[in-house]
């Protein structure tokens, strides 16, 4: 009897063990978001001892983030910041003295201009402004919604000449030789901020800005790569495909995302520079590439391309893609299968 | 020695194993309460990052949130959606309902995101 007991207490025991000492040793994960950076939403995944730990570890990247975010917003002022809105309300009149991350920045919007023949231009503001304005309206009110005027849109494309953006790098100078012409950098910002931020931070992290997604490097010590699910734009919540990713970056731009409805017609915010209207090549394109900032840059200039253009320029960056057109129908560049996992 | 060889059921043997019994439930009540919020069929609410509120995907509820905006989400048959909302565009509406764990529903304007709590299939990000 005595030995029966003490075998049954040896199994409760071990039972009751188990479950805790794989707690102890495996780290969780963790994921924090946050909605006051760029106009979307900020995802931080990692693996932590605890949840405090890694909510400072993901506090202190919101900050860096912040950071950028201010430098880059074209609609606000912030206190003792030059940043570019401050840029546009000086063109034509004057030079503005700024941080250097906003000189590497456009000199990398200067590169992107010319390897894409013009198709992403962050001298596109006067144009993409009228969108926006018109988006705004209708999104507050949607029995009003109207399409920006054409003659508006014709006026201001004579405005969007890149080679009037001078780009001081010695002084750390930006002026804007035309007095109509307006910065937006929301074609490569986040990509962009995602990518300094990340050379920055440890290995095992994934940041995400609205669709920008980076992996700093393996998600547990082991080195299994971390798992993104593309979503089906036409589906109710199933992927596409799920992808490996272990450094880099994944970049979706799709016609459903910042959308307005007038008339019942769903209008997007990808706005292709030869029609002014929004670009209907694709449903959607997703970028595999090492670097966030130019992946953000090719997934909008291919989103406005066909595919055979999409493919010379993803040569160019060592990048892969995925495309989705209005059918649903998906085409791939060729080493993209290597990244899928389903 | 015959007779102290033989398994027969005695008395104590009952008690050992109720005892077995109720340690088994114990632990697995205990166990359960504690990792409620780290598995599948939790819905957490955050507002500007922080959780507010955490409810079972499997008991049907309206949870008004107010913040600048004013949301209703619903909980109804292990699924969950923003059902209702002031704000401009209403995408948090028109992302429909989610039912998988690691999915999330996001109001932007109002701050607030909704969360399915685990991993499913292990995805560790979704993009759209």
């Amino acid at each position: 009897m005595k030995r029966r007991v003490s075998f049954l207490l040896a199994v409760i025991l071990f039972l009751s063990g188990c479950g805790q000492t794989q707690q102890e040793t495996e780290k969780k994960q963790y994921t924090a978001t946050f909605l006051t950076l760029f106009d979307t939403v900020t995802t931080i995944v990692g693996k932590a001892e605890n949840e405090e730990s890694f909510q400072q570890e993901a506090q202190a990247i919101h900050d860096q983030l912040q950071e950028y975010h201010q430098l880059f917003d074209i609609y606000q002022e912030y206190e003792g910041i030059a940043n570019l809105k401050t840029i546009n309300d000086k063109a034509g009149i004057e030079p503005v003295k700024v941080d250097s991350r906003i000189i590497s920045l456009l000199q990398d919007c200067r590169k992107i201009y010319e390897v894409t023949e013009g198709k992403v231009n962050v001298a596109m503001g006067s144009v993409l402004a009228l969108w926006h304005e018109a988006r705004d309206y209708g999104r507050n009110n949607p029995k009003e919604a109207k399409l920006p005027d054409k003659e508006e849109l014709d006026e201001a494309a004579q405005h969007v000449d890149f080679e009037k953006i001078i780009i001081d790098e010695k002084n750390s100078t930006v002026y804007i030789e035309d007095s109509r012409i307006r910065l937006d950098v929301g074609a490569i910002a986040k990509g962009w901020s995602v990518q300094q931020v990340a050379e920055k931070t440890r290995e095992g992290l994934l940041l995400s800005v609205g669709g920008n997604v980076c992996a700093t490097g393996p998600k547990d010590e082991k080195g299994n790569p971390w798992v993104v699910g593309v979503e089906n734009p036409e589906g109710e919540g199933d992927y596409l495909h799920t992808l490996y990713l272990t450094k880099g970056s994944i970049i979706t731009s799709g016609d459903y995302q910042r959308t307005y409805q007038v008339e019942g017609k769903m209008y997007h915010h990808i706005i292709d520079s030869q029609t002014l209207f929004p670009a209907d090549y694709w449903r959607s394109v997703t970028v595999l590439c090492d670097d966030s900032g130019i992946g953000d840059a090719l997934s909008t200039a291919l989103f406005v391309m066909s595919k055979e253009k999409g493919q010379q320029l993803l040569e160019e960056y060592d990048a892969e893609a995925m495309w989705v057109d209005g059918e649903g129908k998906i085409y791939y560049s060729p080493g993209f299968k290597k990244q899928i996992r389903t | 020695m015959k007779e102290t060889l033989r398994l027969s059921f005695r008395k104590g043997d009952l008690w050992a194993i109720v005892l077995v019994i109720l340690l088994a439930l114990l632990t697995v009540g205990l166990w359960g309460r504690k990792v409620v919020s780290d598995t599948a069929g939790t819905v957490q609410i955050y507002q500007n990052n922080q959780c507010i509120m955490e409810y079972s995907l499997f008991q049907d509820a309206l949870i008004p949130v107010e913040g600048e905006y004013h949301n209703i989400i619903q909980i109804s048959g292990g699924k969950v959606a923003i059902v209702e909302s002031n704000c401009p565009g209403e995408d948090c509406v028109h992302s429909g309902w989610i039912k998988s764990p690691g999915r999330s529903l996001v109001c932007l304007p109002n701050k607030v995101e909704v969360r399915l709590v685990g991993k499913e299939d292990e995805v560790d990000f979704i993009v759209r």
